[in-house]
């Protein structure tokens, strides 16, 4: 009989008798730790009478203990009567008075119970029994003083991921009673493999560890059961499989889930722990005819109600099952969700919401918003403003002019063009045209827009023809010849006003972008019109898109984040400000431009967002100090979209200081360029940033997620897995890869809905909000140990010293074979602080203090910034050789504590402090005739670079000047020349023009790795 | 509910504000150790709470579903005071709240010079060292779990001046002071202790209370119509009810109160606003 039999499950299904904490412990994050030690050192029996007369002692003659008596004004069994109970039953012992306490509880009507509490140590449970039995006989039961040694307190448990447990409830139990239909009589072996079977379906590990206790063993301490799961195995493999380890488990390795057997009669109810002995605890309680009673404890901190229910659910499945053994070929038959579970875990997901809107081209829906705001500017660069109307004419024009060029609907048209106007109104041409555009950033090494040009079969690309390399059958036009030929066109046209029938469905392709593949050479995703207008239609209404707002195009056209920019913000009639290369490469020159354009809509990935924010703070600063009143105000942003990559939302405590989250909604999306740029939006907040919160949000409406494992069977919330995608945003396919779409993009058999197989972690929550955990390829390996390299890195970014964090797997040196954890911190260092080994140790300190051993990086590099690819992410292949901090002493190539050049310098002092620069920068020797670039400078160390010659006192360098000038002694002339001119009055100029520079070494390593690089990726 | 799951010791808990905190803790979720002397004490002019009283409390209590434990216990003996604790510990396994009221109005009724030795030394043995006794036998285990409140109940005449009641001026006087020294010492290990000052409390026969009449006597004032002239000072022009002690008591004992310790709280009607 278990604990359940005389209550029931609340609404909550809690069982009522069970102490919840009081407000305080809440607030306070636990209850007394005091209290849930005993707690889990105690045990109790409850044995019921009718008859309790005979009770005749209250005190023992012998001993100091003895019985108390109290009256319930309530009979047994109603609301208040239970309360009563359930306080004395979990009401803890303490271990320096009497090891028991005995309680007797007399009802009105006439019924009592015993209930006896005692320290599972001293008093065995049959010592309980005996004890009972004397007490009832009106017997002294002579019970000896406490041994004085207390017991060990609760094992610490291990985090249960897929739990999602609230650590501010941690100590609350609760309950709920599983069905045990079908079980034989000694069902220990089938719920151990229930237990496992579920466990592993939750971890998606091949084996797992479960915890069993026997209680009615004298003194049960818990063991370990390791049981290996092959689900191609029937039953009998599993069962037959069980590798008890006998050691006492170490303090961390407490099974997240046990077994707990218990054996008693109707009137007598044991409750072998006063709190869960595993996280998540099954106990069977069976009575002597045999029937067994099955109930779950969890602890709230660990595990989650929502989450133990559908576990809960899954064991008994999994139980009927493996009791039913020869009915059940192997184990991957065995289905722990029922349908209708399934159904509604695809629902949260966002299965049965749909747009209800009709499928539309882009140029369409373009031309409609041109229609209703012909004068609105529309774009808007450094030389000109063009409005919708003009937009429109000129886009027009590019469509007419590529029809003379011989391009039909549906070709694909190659789009190579630095940011400016002539790029929007070229795209929109190319739809008008009815083809499909394929962007490739100007700055790609040739051999990378041959490959496109080739694998895409381009015959036409709108760009630069020198600037592109010469393929046969490939022709380059300039958008300025295209639009000639247009007008032409037009011009020959004019005698037939109706406009020609519009070519193109809303099923076709809109655009072509290529993206990394896993394997080596890029892939082109087929993303038709249809799906973009679908995005717009399930964002533009919760973000108020409209003509008031300012966007900026910050992103290359080669990645999808431009997509949701150029369109986002001209298919809802706003501003589009297109941001110039090099002041996407400048933070404070975009913060200036955001400030004076009043943008009002911004689009970041968060690492390009982490020198943002700084450049916000200086603004700030500069202005707040008086020192310059020129300095720009501060910023108009409404919303504010994160994308690209994971955020970490300890990035947004500085804005959140400055900018409310009422006035500048913060949303941060997950999505994919296979899904039409997004999925999820999650609006985050302060209390987010304060939670380290991970969710990426629910699905956009028309789009759904289920998280699978690697059957494709979906899992429940909790449960980590293989995000899939399904809904309106799924792309077309791989362009001309027939396989590869058919392996990534699945097809349900039934319904013959889509779903794209992301790569990406993560769990859904019982509220329906995803969870980011990073890439399934991102997990690595270290001496057998699972480690998730995010997990680092937020423990690191965590510390208030470091800005941002990046761990990768480094090879040791001289044995490639033995990995090791590298990790990378951005330090916020303000003037004065410790010396930056001192910091990094610090740093490193507290990462022990909170990771195991194995996850703790072997080495930690400060650096002055996470370097970027072009688009922003993260770029691992850029981030210096490592610092081994081991050695306490070698702190690095540069000594940080390295005395300032003193004041009126030789003339060649500016060449030293220069080089100083750059040698603290780049973390190598550095000679006049080194060129910047070869020596692993990258566009965030130009901006280091030049913010420290500004802290100096040196000349202002632009960073389009340091591209010009980036071989050492050019740059000292340059720096040299310009501080002359500004000593006597003509300003120096440089030469450069609007171009981006020639390309470097350093760049073209990290386009060639162009795609969704996330944090943490493996190198 | 706000005490659920707390466990209170409660000293003088037969009558008065002592029942009407128990009954109200009670009501509020709370266990209980219910403590009174539960017997008269030479010197002391008027009979003090008897077992019967101390009884029925407790049922008033067990009524509202509290667990209780009742016992006599005279707060100026030591070894008692250690004893109690002990078995309220043994029975509830912690103490989350502690209720020091028991206290004595007489012997008073003098000028400072003529309070007899004896006199002087009774009245601050229970109204002021009991307390102490209490707080040093309970504080340990609040300590330990990070976790408890003390209500020491003082009086108006712990604030201001009464004439002829210079010892039990002194004596809670004394009971501010140890409030506010004792919620420092105890402030780190998030154990709180505050003050109530209660001013003239009738006599609510429903908490079998007695206070004010003997406060009465010990100034000769009639009997019949002392609450008139009692009356005449309040401001609201009511007498403190004892549950209005109970309910400032219980908000003390709760954790919306978390962040009070060393305050000191009336409970007056504004007397001491004049």
């Amino acid at each position: 009989m278990g604990m359940t039999t005389e209550t029931s499950p609340d609404a909550a299904g809690r069982v009522a008798f069970l102490t919840p904490p009081t407000p305080a412990q809440l607030r306070r994050g636990t209850s007394p730790p005091a209290e849930a030690a005993w707690g889990w050192a105690c045990h109790s029996l409850i044995v019921r009478t009718r008859d309790p007369a005979p009770v005749e002692f209250v005190r023992s003659r012998t001993s100091g203990w003895r019985l108390w008596e109290t009256a319930v004004p309530a009979p047994h069994g109603s609301a208040a009567a239970r309360e009563r109970l359930g306080r004395e039953a979990l009401r803890p012992v303490r271990g320096d008075g009497c090891p028991v306490r005995a309680v007797l509880l007399r009802y009105a009507d006439g019924v009592a119970d015993l209930v006896l509490v005692a320290v599972r140590r001293w008093v065995p449970r049959a010592a309980l029994e005996q004890i009972a039995d004397l007490v009832l006989l009106g017997q002294d039961p002579d019970v000896p003083a406490s041994p004085g040694e207390p017991p060990p307190a609760r094992h610490a448990w291990p985090t249960v991921g897929w739990g999602l447990g609230d650590p501010q409830r941690d100590g609350i139990v609760g309950t709920r009673s599983l069905a045990a239909h079908g079980l034989p009589a000694d069902s220990r072996e089938i719920l151990t493999g229930a237990l496992a079977l579920t466990l592993a379906r939750y971890t998606g590990e091949a084996t797992v560890e479960v915890g069993r206790a026997d209680t009615d063993t004298p003194r049960w301490e818990p063991e370990r059961v390791r049981v290996q799961i092959d689900e191609d195995e029937g039953p009998a493999a599993l069962l037959a499989g069980f590798d008890v380890l006998t050691a006492a488990p170490p303090q961390q390795a407490v099974p997240p889930v046990g077994l707990l057997t218990t054996s008693g009669s109707p009137d007598r109810t044991y409750l072998p722990s006063l709190r869960p002995v595993f996280p998540l605890t099954l106990h069977a309680a069976t009575d002597p005819t045999g029937t067994t009673e099955l109930t779950c404890w969890f602890d709230e901190g660990s595990v989650c109600p929502d989450v133990a229910a559908t576990f809960c659910a899954a064991v008994e499945s999994a139980a009927a099952h493996l009791a039913s053994a020869p009915a059940v070929p192997a184990l991957s038959d065995i289905p722990l969700l029922a349908p209708d579970e399934t159904a509604r875990i695809l629902r949260l997901g966002g299965a049965d919401v749909r747009l209800d809107v009709p499928p539309e081209r882009i140029d369409r829906r373009f031309e409609k918003v041109a229609r209703r705001l012909p004068d609105a500017v529309a774009l808007a660069d450094e030389n000109e403003e063009v409005t919708y109307r003009q937009l429109d004419e000129r886009a027009e024009r590019v469509a007419a002019g590529l029809r003379e060029l011989g391009a039909a609907p549906d070709d694909l048209v190659g789009l190579c063009l630095d940011r400016d106007t002539a790029l929007v109104i070229a795209m929109l041409g190319i739809l008008k045209a009815g083809c499909a555009y394929v962007p490739m950033d100007a700055t790609y090494p040739p051999d990378r827009l041959r490959y496109i040009a080739e694998d895409a079969r381009l015959r036409l690309v709108i760009g630069a023809p020198e600037r592109f390399p010469s393929l046969d059958g490939v022709e380059v036009v300039e958008p300025r010849e295209v639009d000639r030929r247009g007008a032409r066109a037009q011009d020959a046209a004019s005698e037939r006003p109706s406009r020609r029938p519009r070519p193109g469905s809303p099923d076709s392709a809109a655009y072509v972008i290529y993206t990394s593949g896993s394997t080596g050479r890029p892939k082109g995703v087929v993303v038709p019109h249809r799906n973009v207008a679908a995005l717009l239609d399930a964002t533009s209404g919760d973000f108020a898109l409209g003509p008031e707002d300012v966007w900026t195009l910050f992103h290359s056209s080669a990645f999808d984040f431009s997509v949701w920019e150029i369109w986002g913000c001209l298919l809802t009639g706003g501003r589009l400000v297109v941001v110039p290369y090099w002041t996407a490469r400048d933070p404070d020159a975009f913060h200036r431009l955001l400030a004076e354009r009043k943008v009002t809509v911004l689009n970041q990935t968060p690492s390009a967002f982490s020198q943002l924010v700084r450049a916000d703070q200086t603004a700030h600063a500069v202005r707040t100090a008086g020192a310059d009143r020129t300095a720009h105000a501060a910023l108009s942003v409404r919303l504010l979209v994160f994308g690209g990559e994971p955020l970490d939302v300890n990035l947004l405590t500085p804005w959140f200081a400055r900018y409310s989250p009422s006035r500048c909604r913060v949303v941060n999306m997950f999505g994919i360029t296979e899904t039409t740029v997004h999925v999820t939006a999650q609006t985050v907040t302060p209390a987010d940033v304060a939670a380290g919160s991970r969710s990426v949000g629910r699905p956009l409406p028309g789009w759904s997620v289920s998280v699978r494992d690697t059957r494709g069977r979906v899992l429940p919330p909790g449960a980590a897995g293989e995000i899939h995608v399904a809904g309106a945003g799924v792309a077309s396919g791989y362009l001309r890869r027939p396989g590869l779409t058919a392996r990534r993009f699945a097809v349900e058999p039934g319904t013959g809905v889509r779903r794209y197989r992301s790569g990406d972690r993560g769990r859904l929550r019982p509220d329906g909000r995803l969870d980011h955990l990073g890439r399934l390829d991102d997990q690595v390996k270290i001496r057998g140990h699972r480690v998730e390299l995010d997990e680092i890195r937020s423990v690191l970014a965590a510390h208030p010293a470091v800005r941002a964090a990046l761990v990768v797997v480094g090879a040791a040196e001289g044995d490639a074979a033995e990995q090791r954890l590298d990790g990378y911190v951005v330090l916020d260092r303000p003037d004065g602080a410790p010396a930056v080994l001192d910091v990094t140790r610090a740093v490193l300190d507290e990462a022990r203090r909170i990771l195991p051993p194995y996850m703790v990086p072997a080495t930690l590099t400060a650096v002055p910034e996470i370097p970027l690819t072009p688009n922003g992410k993260p770029d691992t292949a850029r981030l210096p050789a490592p610092t081994a901090l081991a050695r306490p002493h070698s702190a690095g190539p540069v000594p940080d504590a390295a005395p300032p050049p003193e004041d009126g310098a030789e003339p060649d002092g500016l060449a030293a402090e220069i080089l100083d620069i750059w040698r603290r920068q780049l973390r190598t020797e550095v000679t006049a005739s080194d060129n910047f670039f070869e020596l692993g400078g990258n566009s965030l160390l130009v901006i280091r670079v030049l913010t420290a010659m500004r802290e100096r006192g040196l000349p202002a360098v632009t960073p389009r000047d340091f591209y010009t000038h980036s071989t050492a002694d050019r740059f000292i002339r340059f720096v040299g020349e310009k501080r002359d001119a500004s000593a006597g009055d003509a300003p120096a100029r440089d030469g450069g023009g609007d171009r981006p520079p020639p390309r470097n070494p350093a760049d073209e390593s990290a386009t060639a790795s162009h795609g969704r690089n996330r944090p943490g990726h493996a190198r | 509910m706000t005490l659920k799951g707390k466990t209170a010791v409660i000293t003088g808990a037969a009558r008065g504000i002592g029942r009407a905190c128990a009954v109200r803790f009670a009501r509020e979720g709370a266990d209980l150790v219910l403590l009174d002397i539960a017997a008269d004490l030479p010197g002391v002019g008027y009979p003090l709470g008897s077992r019967d009283q101390l009884d029925h409390t407790a049922e008033l209590c067990e009524r509202e579903g509290a667990a209780v434990l009742a016992a006599p216990l005279d707060v100026r003996d030591p070894a008692g005071v250690d004893a109690a604790v002990a078995a309220a510990l043994d029975r509830f396994h912690g103490i989350d709240v502690l209720v020091n009221n028991a206290g004595i109005a007489a012997p008073s009724g003098r000028a400072v010079h003529e309070i007899g030795e004896p006199d002087w030394a009774l009245m601050l043995d229970v109204d002021l060292s009991g307390a102490w006794r209490m707080i040093k036998a309970v504080a340990p285990g609040m300590v330990e779990r990070r976790s408890g409140s003390v209500i020491n109940l003082s009086s108006t005449a712990g604030l201001v001046g009464y004439r002829n009641f210079s010892a039990y001026v002194a004596a809670k006087h004394g009971l501010v002071g140890l409030t506010r020294a004792a919620a420092l010492d105890y402030a780190p290990h998030r154990v709180r202790v505050n003050a109530l000052c209660p001013g003239s409390v009738r006599d609510d026969p429903l908490v079998e209370g007695r206070m004010l009449v003997e406060i009465a006597r010990s100034l000769d004032l009639p009997a019949a119509g002392h609450e008139e002239i009692f009356l005449r000072d309040q401001p609201t022009n009511a007498l403190i009810e004892p549950t209005a002690v109970a309910g400032a008591a219980a908000w003390l004992a709760g954790d919306d109160a978390w962040q009070m310790t060393g305050a000191v709280l009336t409970v007056d009607g504004g007397f001491t606003s004049r």
